[in-house]
């Protein structure tokens, strides 16, 4: 057991949300090329940001073990980076990556859980003994492949530390930011040209720090280069946001008035963009390509890349929530000052000017603070698109995966309780649904590799989520004799449908698969799948044709706390009907009301019967509406059933926000009798929501 | 306060040690209010605030004495009328009946109550234990009791937050 180092509790949320978030880049980056089975500079770089950043801030932390691990990782793709022409075979290096993500989600996790500051710390011995043989074997090939010269400039550096050495200061633009970057981008544009190249302050891709440094006395390089010194000049001056320089110890040969200072047109940026490209004859030919790359890096990175990152910040979701709390406090607070019974009867053309612009500024500030919950499904996409990718490996199945709509935006607490349900839909597609045998495939005129569709969409205030496969469908015979080995059959099996059959997958205890594997087969998952997306008033249906494939629909609404809603009145109380159940109001006539002999009453629609329950008996509520033909009939309907319910009037439609009943009243089973939660309304007063399902029920 | 605390005054009441009565320091704050005759008091860290009387939105399926909801500032919070609770006849609301909310462990509740007398110290010689089996119905709701030493006052009757709130139907 290690101990969270005291005083480093305040840091641990800020570390794991942080260390978290790269990891997943890191995942995502993986995932990418992994399909491109190629690294390019740019992902190679990023991913030994993403490492170099963790190894830091474990350090920090005092997760000796993890920041070990990092650092073996960041010299592999040292090794890498300095040698791009060898990824060629990398395929091991992406298995090793991925296992240290793996070793560090573990091991944050455990840390995460810890009691009292304890945790179990992994070891991670083996892994780095790997990453090592890995870094070994690449820097082997480096050597084997490029001569001396070329490997690494650092090797080659004392050999030519004789030639002639040219000493530059290099300014910036004022206030162009990241002065330490974009030396270390200079450097990076001119090191393929020099034989010799040493800078100072030294440390400055990895320490922002040395910004002010070269802010205040400006970027010393001092190179030697063979022939091309002026060209090397030349690439300094155009170089992107680079003020002047001056040349310190020119050679001797050098004319003197080539040197002393140059101040460059103020334009330097359009011009460093456009440079390569078109004046490609001035570029010596071999680099060509190489200062075209860097320098367009260059200008990416001034354009997205920093203005990008910079405007994302974290917030605690508890503040968001105190936010919402205080935005309805104000709504409510509005309209009972803009609706005051004091101002009865006045005339008051400026008020009411002013309180329409306050209105529309409310309704805004509203919908900002909605909006700034709601966040894309992405992250927990591509969390599946690494489930597969391991899977795949794992059980040597040829599956491709395929998202869509991954950017539809759902409120965050909904997006967290859907990561499970879709990771196990995801694991029970690759292990039951993808055909084991490749022959089983083609035999049906499938093609060989198998497809793993994952997609979401926006409908109407919900958010329709898919899971499919094109594999081996669900069997309804294997179902249904397993169902009835199990004993969970309702009534006669010749009653039940395809369908039926299908849907009861989703039992608790029910797995068809004969074999208990890593990843699923235990019979739990299904029925936590679906209990999981009926926490967050979800459906979730089963589509599977023999040897088709299966598809998982999963419709949840878009967010938890906003519904909308048609306020009916009952006496004096008012209710909040969910408009998305409502199918049409109506006000009736006493001979259309049939009664049965238990003398309930119902109602004839288009041939078909709905039984009619009066929303006064059901609550026990004192009304003057009692008889059917004064009030109002509302159709309701939730998965297939629908019926009538009777009210005394309709007040209106109204976007709600969901507030669940205090905890003090959850001893009585007020949801069990047709009520989800309640809402304050615009003149502060309390609306109930009803639960259609469990009032249908 | 602690429990502990108060078993302790009650012990050192009960002893009759004089020296320990004589012992007389302020353990904290009641905020009295009026039930018909009777002082009751609720200690003052579970008060969150006094609301005037509103319009309660009846809840289905709840116990009487439950009179419904009400928005406070946006959050809504569950009435109890402390008169049915202790089985007392209801009486018309009055401008000086108002809501006390309380609030314990998380839980918020609103108890309506005739009105609100006063906010005062609890001092531990006053403090004494609440007499067995006098009355079950509202004793299982009292903590302890204060007294005053020269019977100018009536005796207050202090209800325990943690029962009224998390009891289990009584």
């Amino acid at each position: 057991m290690a101990k969270i180092e005291p005083g480093m509790e305040a840091m641990l949320d800020m570390y794991f949300f942080e260390t978290n978030s790269l990891l997943e880049q890191l995942d995502e980056i993986l995932l990418r090329t992994e399909q491109a089975n190629a690294f390019d500079s740019e992902d190679i770089k990023e991913i030994f940001r993403i490492m170099h950043t963790i190894k830091g801030s474990s350090a920090m932390m005092g997760f000796d073990n993890l920041s070990v691990l990092a650092h073996k990782a960041e010299d592999m793709f040292f090794v890498i980076r300095e040698n791009p022409e060898l990824v060629t075979d990398v395929s091991f290096v992406y298995d090793l990556v991925f296992q240290v993500s793996d070793s560090y989600k573990a091991q944050i996790e455990a840390i995460q859980n810890n009691v009292g500051g304890e945790y179990e710390q992994f070891n991670f011995d083996e892994l780095i003994d790997k990453l090592l043989k890995a870094k070994d074997k690449l820097s082997g090939e480096a050597i084997g492949e490029a001569p001396a010269a070329e490997a690494a400039p650092a090797a080659a550096a004392p050999a030519s530390s004789d030639k002639q050495k040219t000493s530059v200061r290099v300014f910036f633009e004022d206030g162009c930011q990241m002065e330490n970057l974009r030396a270390f981008l200079l450097i990076n544009t001119i090191r393929e040209e020099c034989s010799f190249l040493e800078y100072y302050p030294a440390d400055v891709e990895t320490n922002p720090e040395t910004s002010k440094e070269i802010i205040e006395h400006g970027f010393l390089i001092t190179f030697s280069a063979e022939d091309n010194q002026d060209y090397i000049l030349k690439q300094i001056e155009t170089a992107l946001n680079v003020q002047s320089y001056e040349v310190l110890a020119a050679p001797t040969e050098a004319p003197a008035a080539e040197a002393p200072k140059a101040e460059i047109p103020p334009e330097p940026a359009k011009e460093a963009v456009q440079a390569a490209p078109e004046n490609p004859a001035a570029t010596p030919a071999p680099t060509e390509s190489a200062i075209e790359k860097a320098q367009a890096a260059v200008a990416n990175a001034a354009a997205q890349g920093g203005s990008q990152k910079q405007s994302l910040i974290s917030v605690n979701l508890a503040k968001l929530d105190a936010l919402n709390d205080i935005v309805g406090e104000i709504i409510t607070t509005e309209s009972m000052v803009i609706s005051n019974p004091d101002l009865e009867g006045l005339e008051l053309e400026s008020f009411s000017k002013a309180a329409r612009d306050l209105k529309k500024l409310t309704g805004e500030l509203q919908d900002t603070v909605m909006s700034i919950r709601m966040v894309p499904l992405s992250g927990v996409f591509q969390k599946m698109n690494r489930i597969v990718r391991d899977m795949r490996k794992k059980l040597g199945k040829d599956v491709e995966f395929v998202m869509e709509g991954e950017d539809t935006e759902v409120d965050k607490s909904i997006v967290d309780s859907l990561q499970d349900p879709l990771m196990h839909l995801v694991r029970n597609c690759m292990d039951h649904g993808i055909e084991e045998n490749v022959n089983d495939r083609t035999a049906n005129g499938k093609p060989a590799k198998g497809t793993l569709k994952l997609t979401a969409q926006n409908s109407s205030g919900e958010v329709v989520i898919t899971v499919s496969d094109d594999g081996a469908g669900i069997d309804p015979e294997k179902i249904l004799a397993k169902a009835r080995r199990q004993g969970v059959l309702t009534k006669p099996e010749s009653e039940y449908t395809v369908k039926e059959i299908q849907n009861l997958i989703l039992l608790p205890g029910f797995s068809t698969n004969e074999q208990v594997t890593e990843f699923s087969g235990r019979g739990v998952g299904m029925d936590v799948v679906k209990a999981n997306v009926e926490k967050c008033n979800g459906t979730i249906v089963v589509d599977s044709k023999k040897g088709e494939g299966t598809t998982f629909t999963i419709k949840i609404p878009l967010t938890l706390a906003i519904i909308d809603g048609m306020e009916i009145s009952v006496g004096d109380i008012v209710f909040t009907v969910p408009i998305s159940t409502i199918r049409e109001s109506f006000k009736v006539e006493p001979e259309q009301i049939l009664r049965d002999t238990d003398g309930n009453e119902m109602i004839m629609l288009r041939g078909i019967c709905y039984p009619i329950l009066r929303m006064h008996e059901k609550f026990g509520i004192e009304t003057e509406v009692t008889d059917l033909k004064e009030g109002i009939l509302l159709l309701v309907e939730t998965d297939n059933k629908s019926m009538c319910i009777f009210a005394d009037k309709l007040i209106g439609e109204q976007q709600v926000v969901v507030k669940p009943f205090p905890k003090y009243l959850a001893r009585y089973d007020i949801k069990g009798e047709g009520l989800s939660g309640c809402t304050i309304m615009g003149d502060g007063s309390i609306s109930l929501i009803i639960d259609t399902n469990t009032l249908i029920g | 306060m602690t429990n502990d605390v108060i078993k302790e005054a009650v012990a050192k009441q009960q002893s009759g040690d004089r020296k320990l009565v004589a012992d007389n320091t302020i353990l904290g704050k009641v905020m009295t209010f009026n039930i018909g005759e009777q002082v009751y008091g609720i200690e003052i860290q579970h008060v969150v605030e006094i609301i005037g009387m509103q319009r309660i939105t009846k809840v289905p399926h709840v116990p009487d004495y439950i009179k419904g909801i009400i928005n406070v500032r946006s959050k809504v919070v569950p009435v109890i009328d402390i008169r049915t609770r202790f089985g007392k006849p209801e009486i018309p609301v009055t401008s000086h009946t108002c809501i006390i909310t309380l609030s314990f462990n998380e839980t918020s509740v609103g108890i309506i109550v005739d009105n609100v007398a006063n906010v005062e110290d609890i001092h531990s010689s006053d403090i004494s234990a609440t007499p067995e089996n006098k009355n079950v119905n509202t004793n299982a709701f009292i903590q302890y009791m204060i007294r005053s030493d020269d019977n100018s006052e009536q005796t207050k009757l202090i209800l325990d937050v943690a029962k009224l709130l998390d009891e289990q139907e009584a």
